[in-house]
């Protein structure tokens, strides 16, 4: 047995045999253990309940009856943004920016149903998902097992017999090392479970197993420090008290700073003051409701002119689904222009506060964890965008059947009683405009591509403390 | 061959000069005492000969190998006894011994360790209790059976009967005669001139870094304690 394993296995029996060690052993055990379970049947619940409600929706705006066109326009319809399999580790801005939108003629509506928003039960922490508690929490175990690893050697005296019959200062670092690797594969665990089961239901590989190794790679930065800490100090207030410092600097107050400056540095409008300026706009394009509104009288003309007829009740189409289209379209454009605009600042928000992550292992961590996992802020403007697109897509395809199967003077007699409302109906079959929409994560190359810079964060931190370790290592003395 | 030489060694620790040319040798199967007060060098000396400190100048070897050149040679050749050493409290003597006789390279049997045990006089029922509940003196004999499983020619004591009852001295400096009676070299730093008249058979005294005094026993003999603890008082503590 090499001297690192021989030392890495006297590391664990002494935390096995120290009450403390065990207790707090124990317990994050427990907490990991029902973490991973709850969330991953959450996930599981919310996928199947999303996908069932997705089913739902569509099924409901199919068997609508007869209607006139622009009713099921304002009909509307439901989206849902499905949690991908490894949501049951990192649910990530899912809880916070909702997962279901409402679409509808003439609007872009927010996405609804955030946890975040609605769930009171955790006292307004939000529910601990698997990724929470390894990000946040189980440094502090490793900080409690793992800042005692040397100092406890100077304070039994046994560093110096150590080193004095040939045990090294790089031996015990590697023996120590090992000692803390084993205990964050220990605790990594319930991670590779998530990876593994989140494979199994789909996921690639390859993501999953990214995913896992950021972890550990993050819980390892944790484990180096601490034994750099119990290397160079000589008492374990200090240890502990650097190590509390750093935690709470990384964990708590650099994400605070980092949010605070991207607010600062890229200041956003506001939604009142956004939404007013957009209707602003919007009322610029008139009322597509309205076909004598005089935003559309060039396009009266110009149908009038191309269709050589003077009365739009003689066009061979609907004037009033050709105003209502346009209207779309028109309304459309200005509405993607200001939630491109939206999204493009909470990038470069994002951005900003993720290029903190250089001095704080925590947020590049959760910023890798939610690109692997597909639950980051990219992936939601995407299905924001994906949805917007399947809006327009059905309320322009109801605007066509509006266009080509109604005809003009029908539509104006639609409120002349029974008859008038009865022709002024088109066939349900039309309702099959709508596609189904099931929203997919991003591909695992995609989805790696974008953790990549943060991953290699976490590599370099890594790195640059296991060197720290091992020259501090070589100059031990007792 | 000598087992220990240190000749006009000079060694500063954080910018202090602590020894200031310090020079003695120990013999194969002789104890050396080296006796000062608090500061006069006696741990630096220690760490010097275990190369965990470099000297300014001058020499120190170990069995003919010099403590800055063969280092890993050098420790292989020397048990090291800190003061107040309570090896790992979580573990019972045989855990112990076997843990750092692994370490060491040194694979032993339940056997030997027993016997190690019996030599220093460990009582059965002990063995097998954690280290926490052992008495000082008790740890000490345990880490003494530790240097005498290593088998090596050569065991530097610090303040080796610090903390012990009367008792548990005697036990001690009979248990450090009868090593070097079986041949080992032993240096021991100790401010306890009784103690190191007992076992001594050469006292170097230390004071400020410098020695100040040497005792040689006479053949078959102890260092008379009554002309050391004079010298110690007028020189030493000066």
């Amino acid at each position: 047995m090499s001297s690192a394993v021989r030392i890495a296995r006297e590391e664990w029996r002494q935390w096995l045999r120290s009450r403390l060690a065990v207790l707090s052993f124990a317990v994050f055990t427990i907490l990991l253990l029902v973490t991973t379970v709850l969330t991953t049947l959450d996930v599981q619940e919310a996928r199947h309940l999303r996908l069932h409600q997705q089913g739902q929706a569509e099924e409901a705006f199919y068997s609508q009856p007869d209607r006139h066109p622009h009713r099921m326009v304002h009909y509307g319809h439901y989206v849902f943004r499905t949690p991908p399999p490894l949501a049951m580790f990192e649910p990530g801005v899912d809880s916070v920016t909702g997962q279901s939108l409402f679409l509808e003629g003439h609007r872009q509506n927010s996405a609804m149903f955030a946890d975040a928003r609605a769930e009171p039960r955790a006292g307004g922490f939000g529910p601990l998902s698997p990724a929470k508690l390894y990000h946040l929490f189980l440094p502090l175990l490793i900080i409690a097992l793992g800042h005692g690893v040397i100092l406890r050697e100077r304070e039994a005296r046994t560093l110096g017999p150590l080193l004095s019959q040939g045990v090294t200062g790089a031996h015990l670092y590697r023996g120590k090392l090992l000692a803390l690797g084993a205990l964050v594969g220990f605790l990594s665990l319930p991670a590779l479970f998530s990876s593994i089961a989140a494979t199994a239901l789909g996921e690639s590989l390859i993501a999953s197993m990214m995913l896992y190794i950021a972890n550990v790679l993050y819980l390892g930065i944790w484990a180096a420090l601490a034994l750099s800490v119990s290397i160079a100090t000589r008492a374990r207030g200090v240890a502990l008290g650097i190590l509390s410092a750093v935690w709470v600097l990384t964990v708590l107050v650099v994400p605070r700073v980092g949010v605070t400056s991207a607010s600062a540095t890229l200041p956003t409008e506001g939604k009142i003051l956004t939404d007013m300026r957009m209707n602003d706009d919007l009322r610029k394009l008139g009322d597509g409701h309205n076909a004598s509104d005089p935003a559309f009288a060039q396009l009266r003309t110009d149908l009038l002119a191309q269709y050589n007829v003077n009365r739009v009740e003689d066009l061979p189409v609907n004037f009033r689904g050709i105003v209502a289209s346009k209207s779309e379209t028109d309304l459309t454009a200005t509405l993607n222009a200001y939630a491109e605009k939206r999204m493009k600042r909470e990038l470069a928000q994002a951005g900003h506060l993720a290029a903190y992550g250089l001095v704080s292992p925590y947020l590049a961590v959760g910023g890798a964890s939610r690109h692997l996992a597909g639950t980051d802020l990219e992936t939601h403007h995407r299905f924001l965008r994906e949805a917007e697109t399947a809006r327009y897509e059905f309320v322009q395809g109801l605007n066509k059947a509006h266009i080509e199967k109604l005809s003009y003077v029908d539509d104006m007699n639609r409120n002349n009683g029974e008859e008038g409302g009865r022709r002024a109906r088109i066939d349900a079959a039309n309702w099959q405009v709508l596609e189904e929409f099931r929203f997919t994560p991003d591909s695992a190359n995609e989805r790696i591509s974008r953790a990549t810079s943060k991953l290699t964060w976490l590599v370099l931190w890594f790195l640059v403390l296991v060197c720290f370790g091992l020259i501090s290592a070589r100059r031990l003395t007792p | 061959m000598t087992a220990i030489v240190v000749q006009d060694l000079r060694v500063s620790r954080g910018g202090t000069e602590v020894l200031k040319g310090i020079s003695f040798s120990v013999d194969p199967g002789s104890v050396y005492a080296l006796l000062g007060g608090n500061g006069a060098g006696k741990s630096t000396t220690l760490l010097t000969l275990l190369g965990f400190l470099t000297p300014d100048s001058g020499s120190a070897s170990v069995l003919d190998n010099d403590v800055t050149q063969c280092v890993s040679r050098v420790r292989q050749q020397i048990a090291y006894l800190p003061e107040a050493a309570t090896l790992y409290p979580h573990l019972n003597a045989y855990e112990n011994l076997e843990y750092f006789l692994d370490l060491a390279g040194r694979k032993t049997t339940q056997l030997e360790l027993d016997q190690a045990l019996d030599e220093v006089g460990l009582q059965l029922e002990s063995r097998s209790r954690h280290m926490e509940d052992y008495s000082k003196g008790m740890r000490q004999k345990v880490a003494i059976s530790l240097a005498i499983l290593r088998e090596t020619p050569v065991l530097l004591l610090d303040e080796p009967t610090s903390g012990l009852d009367p008792v548990a001295i005697d036990e001690f400096n009979a248990l450090v005669r009868n090593l070097a009676g079986l041949g080992k070299s032993i240096l021991m730093v100790t401010h306890d001139v009784y103690g190191a008249c007992q076992v001594a058979n050469r006292i170097g005294l230390l004071r400020r870094g410098q020695l100040v005094g040497s005792f040689d026993a006479p053949a078959g003999e102890r260092i008379e304690t009554d002309r050391v603890h004079a010298t110690f008082a007028e020189r030493a503590t000066a």
